[in-house]
């Protein structure tokens, strides 16, 4: 079966921005363990749907009046230097919610400090100002024809759900999220008290403030049981599927996460003839499809050996799962 | 000179690469501005000095698994593997594009054997719209195993056999600073017959994640870029200028962790015709702009009025 991928996808691609941004930071606060939400303030942006992303870095642009009118007092030796300190390249974080408010368009981003670059961002101040690309990338494309949408999401493949699910209710769609974390202390949400998760995962609940606002019901997962279902959230997703059957044409999965279970929920869904989506990451570069540094090897029938690699930032980060090969290629 | 002079003199920015006419000297590096079409939907080809592509080679190259890219300290290794569409396509796809934009098109070259070098240099040599084509020489021969770029007798054999094919086009050499003594390889290259000389190509390099205990590009190895390697690269154009380039009178562009006019002036004085930027367009993809503006700032400023001015000017 050929398939035109550039079809399926081209109701989810927004036209990748022109520009380098700079925006303002006005949060930057820690969400749980390890966990922070920072909020940048842009003037103006592009339409950007969920699933994109935007890519980060210290401020690299001179002050616009840079040089003509610093005139005469302006002395090559004292000009601006282009070297960020740290970190130098750009880093990718998935777009957690974006408002549009008189001061100008806040975008949330939900990031795990792992090394240099979150090091840095959990070092800013409001006030602090950084450089944007995008948002870039694909978004999570919505079938008209399908009434119910499964967010499945991972550790820190959970902010692009936030924003999604606050579209979807719009979209007057039914959604569900399921999330996983290591331990309790490692979900980055508000859980109502009066509305515990269930252990059993048969039954999603409005137990977490940042989904039921957009009356998407949960259903958590701990790997150490520490919270909700114990194991990971692949079994808690398959446990919920049992005790609540749904046709499958009626349903779109959505997972992001670590590739793991990104693999488990798409081989889960392919089986059971589920349409899903899966939202990538990679290590990337440049972020504008130029360096070919994030490549996701895909399913090709017109390649002689049957597939290609496609790149996570341009083509991606959202990919219909089938399409995804999961164990990578050999070399060339 | 007055204020207003200092201010809006008129300096001209353009310099000549061996009969390519460039309006500033400042044009990307191959591999890290793509083949242009998306590369143009961030920056205006139009105000570049010179537009180099990603290597092309004869066939379609999947290229290395990821990870392929990695930051270090202040530059980055990359395994790309020379990932390309390979000559059928760049020519049914990417040149109808090329043929729209007036700034000049070099061409970045790759094979893994002497012919393969052949078929895209024969191929490419006849469309007007590329100015240039430059041999990207950090590459194994897979007939040994060994890159063509660091030995001096296999290199000039390689430019020797391609150079009857480039009738046309500016032929560029791309020297890879993974040898003893770059001068040995730079005249290896003049003599097989090279207008122009590419200094440098990246360093390599590898990066090890401790906690797992693995290299951490899937490649094993890379090749390191950015402001690290920026000593290196002028040290290296500092010695092919005064010991080959200067009397032979070929032009050199000059790269390695350009980011800023200062860096751009830098290369210049040490004997650079051209520089390229390469990572920092990761950072900012208008950095070549911010560069030209600050360049023709430097030279007002010390009363010059062309980047020719600067070409080799070291006390
Ligand atoms: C499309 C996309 C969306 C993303 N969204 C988010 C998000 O919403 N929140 C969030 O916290 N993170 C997100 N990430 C991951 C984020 O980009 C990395 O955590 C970040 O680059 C790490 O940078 P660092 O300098 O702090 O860590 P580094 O020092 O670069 O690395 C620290 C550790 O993280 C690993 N790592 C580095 N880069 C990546 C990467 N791109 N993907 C996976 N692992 C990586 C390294 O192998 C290493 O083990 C996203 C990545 C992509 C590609
Ligand atoms: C991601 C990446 C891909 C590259 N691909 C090529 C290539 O295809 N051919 C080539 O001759 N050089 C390639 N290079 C080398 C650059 O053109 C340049 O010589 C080198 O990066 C040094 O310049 P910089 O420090 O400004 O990046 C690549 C570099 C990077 C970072
Ligand atoms: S990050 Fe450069 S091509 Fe995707």
């Amino acid at each position: 079966m050929v398939r035109s991928l550039s079809v399926r996808y081209a109701f989810a691609v927004a036209k990748q921005s022109r520009a380098i941004r700079t925006a303002t930071i006005v949060a930057n606060e820690a969400v749980c363990r390890e966990h922070l939400r920072i909020t940048l303030r842009r003037p103006e942006l592009p339409p950007s749907h969920p699933g994109q992303f935007v890519h980060i870095s210290p401020e690299v642009s001179p002050p616009p009046e840079y040089p003509a009118a610093q005139g005469d007092s302006w002395h090559p030796g004292e000009e601006w230097s282009a070297i960020p300190h740290t970190p130098m390249l750009r880093r990718a974080f998935s777009v957690a919610g974006l408002r549009r408010g008189d001061d100008g368009i806040d975008i949330d981003v939900i990031y795990r400090v792992v090394g240099k670059a979150t090091r840095w961002m959990a070092s800013l101040r409001p006030g602090a100002r950084v450089s944007i690309l995008g948002p870039v990338g694909t978004g999570f494309p919505v079938n008209e024809s399908k009434s119910t949408a499964w967010l499945v999401a991972g550790g820190v493949g959970l902010p692009p759900m936030l924003w999604f699910a606050q579209a979807l209710h719009e979209a007057r769609k039914k959604a569900i999220a399921f999330c996983g974390v290591q331990s309790a202390d490692l979900l980055p949400l508000t859980l109502d008290a009066d509305a515990t998760p269930t252990n059993d995962a048969s039954e999603a609940t409005l137990s977490a403030e940042e989904f039921s606002q957009h009356e998407t019901p949960t259903v958590i997962s701990t790997d150490d049981g520490s919270l909700g279902y114990c194991g990971h959230i692949g079994a808690a997703l398959s446990a919920y599927h049992q005790a609540n059957p749904i046709d499958a044409n009626e349903v779109v999965v959505y997972a992001c996460g670590p590739e793991p279970m990104l693999e488990f929920v798409s081989h889960y869904c392919i089986e059971r003839g589920m349409e899903c989506y899966v939202c990538m990451e990679r290590a990337m570069a440049c972020g504008i499809g130029t360096c070919q540094s994030c490549v996701i090897p895909v399913v090709d029938d017109c390649d002689p050996q049957g597939w290609r690699y496609r790149l996570c930032c341009r083509e991606g980060p959202v990919f219909p799962a089938e399409d995804v090969i999961w164990n990578q290629p050999a070399k060339r | 000179m007055s204020p207003e002079a200092k201010r809006t003199g008129n300096v001209d920015l353009a310099v000549n690469l061996a009969g390519i006419r460039m309006s500033n000297p400042v044009m990307t590096a191959s591999g890290t501005s793509g083949y242009g079409p998306d590369f143009a939907e961030h920056v205006d080809l139009e105000k570049l000095g010179a537009f180099v592509t990603k290597a092309i080679s004869p066939e379609l190259r999947k290229g290395n698994p990821p990870p392929r890219t990695v930051e270090t300290a202040a530059g980055m290794l990359n395994a790309i593997g020379l990932a390309n569409l390979g000559l059928d396509r760049f020519v049914a796809e990417i040149v109808p594009f090329l043929q729209t934009v007036s700034t000049p098109i070099i061409v970045n070259v790759v094979g893994h054997s002497i012919e393969d070098y052949q078929t895209v240099c024969d191929r490419l040599d006849p469309i007007d719209c590329i100015s240039g084509l430059e041999l990207n020489v950090s590459c194994p021969n897979v007939a040994d195993g060994l890159e063509f770029g660091t030995d001096a007798e296999r290199l000039e054999n390689l430019v020797a056999s391609v150079r009857p094919l480039v009738k046309r086009a500016t032929l560029i050499v791309k020297l890879s600073p993974n040898v003893t003594d770059i001068v040995q390889t730079a005249q290896a290259a003049l003599r097989g017959g090279a207008d122009v000389l590419s200094v440098i190509n990246t360093l390599r390099g590898m990066a090890i994640n401790a906690d797992l205990r693995r290299p951490i590009l899937a490649n094993r190895c890379g090749g390191l870029s950015g402001p690290a390697i920026k000593p290196v690269a002028l040290y290296c154009v500092d010695r092919v200028y005064t010991q080959v380039a200067r009397d032979a009178q070929v032009p050199i562009i000059g790269m390695g962790g350009v980011y800023d006019w200062r860096d751009a002036a830098e290369f210049l004085l040490a004997g650079a015709t051209a520089i390229a930027v390469g990572t920092a367009l990761f950072v900012d993809p208008t950095i070549p702009m911010r560069i030209c503006e600050g360049l023709a700032t430097y030279l007002r400023e010390r009363g010059l009025t062309s980047t020719r001015d600067l070409i080799g000017q070291l006390g």
